[in-house]
């Protein structure tokens, strides 16, 4: 069975219950939802590791964190459920949509075997001697954690500064 | 910190004490983390690798603060100790590539660990060793914001 259009009508219908929903609670839930489904998304277009990721930190630990911060925060009154909308902020998004949409003609279709990725003579070197030169069997990782080492030192760096610069912004030495 | 304060209109209660909750933590908590370490591990063989199985540790504790109240678990992790754990995961990192500098190779070419001091398949321990400190950054940031997120309830302006 096709399962692309369900879940893209899924991820859809998460994404506008995350913008419309007056409820900030239920936005989170269903931002999270949504985080879920774009995971699904990365591994429908075979790619694990993105939607490992994705699961863990968009679905996982960011919607934790979220609710925490809206602990301070209070129940809109009224009986209302759907937000009112923003035409303008809504007209601007439609054009951003639209500008984006332009470029999806470019896109090869998934999973065609003629794509600058898959003919490009480095994934092809990556693939061929990942195992004999780095003895690790997922290329990702022998790209991410060999090959492209110092990259990686600088994500983790980035992970690092985000923490040290929270600890800046609140003037404060440790995490309290 | 749980000391009440006078002010209880603005007071924020996000713990609460349940029994089920905190004895599914209890059943959960170590196969999670196994998991984490596990994604971590192997992620040189299948999918996975130290931001995620970092973010996965992390989740133990987010899942333990959330059941027995963050204070505590704060004040049981120590907060300077998580900062010192930050600070280690990254050290360590660069002195693995700095050492294979030292040793004559490149940067994190983890090759001339083996033809220099001898130890076999020490690219893939390498690898290993990195996605180890990699999740060591990742699971203490993210435990770090899990606490000064929580912190902020209790100063600042209150409605």
């Amino acid at each position: 069975m096709n399962v692309e259009l369900p879940l893209l009508a899924f991820v859809l219908g998460a994404a506008l219950a995350t913008a419309v929903l007056r409820d900030v609670l239920g936005a989170i839930i269903a931002f999270a939802t949504y985080s879920l489904g774009i995971a699904v998304v990365w591994v429908v277009l075979q790619a694990p590791d993105v939607g490992l990721t994705e699961a863990a930190v968009g679905a996982g630990v960011t919607t934790v964190l979220f609710l925490l911060t809206i602990a301070k925060t209070v129940r809109p009154s009224g009986e209302r459920v759907i937000e009112r909308l923003d035409w303008p902020a809504l007209g601007v998004s439609v054009l951003l949509v639209g500008v984006l949409l332009t470029t999806l003609g470019a896109l090869p279709e998934i999973g065609s075997p003629d794509t600058a990725v898959l003919t490009s003579e480095v994934t092809t070197y990556y693939l061929e001697n990942a195992y004999s030169e780095v003895e690790v069997k997922n290329a990702v990782t022998a790209v991410l954690a060999a090959y492209r080492g110092f990259d990686t030192l600088g994500e983790a760096v980035v992970v690092y500064s985000a923490g040290v610069g929270l600890l800046v912004v609140l003037g404060k030495e440790v995490f309290a | 910190m749980s000391e009440s304060s006078p002010e209880t209109i603005g007071e924020v209660r996000n713990y609460v004490e349940s029994p089920i909750i905190m004895a599914t933590v209890r059943i959960v908590s170590p196969f999670v983390f196994t998991f984490g370490l596990f994604i971590m591990f192997h992620g040189a063989d299948s999918p996975g690798g130290g931001f995620q199985g970092g973010v996965i540790v992390a989740t133990v504790m987010l899942m333990l603060g959330i059941a027995f109240g963050i204070d505590p678990l704060r004040e049981w992790v120590g907060e300077s100790a998580l900062v010192a754990i930050l600070s280690v995961g990254v050290a360590a990192f660069l002195a693995i590539g700095v050492g294979t500098v030292a040793l004559g190779g490149g940067f994190l070419e983890y090759h001339v660990i083996e033809t220099e001091l001898g130890i076999y398949h020490a690219t893939k321990y390498g690898i290993e060793a990195v996605e180890l400190f990699i999740g060591v950054i990742v699971a203490s940031t993210i435990t770090g914001l899990f606490f000064a997120i929580d912190a902020g309830k209790n100063d600042g302006d209150s409605e």
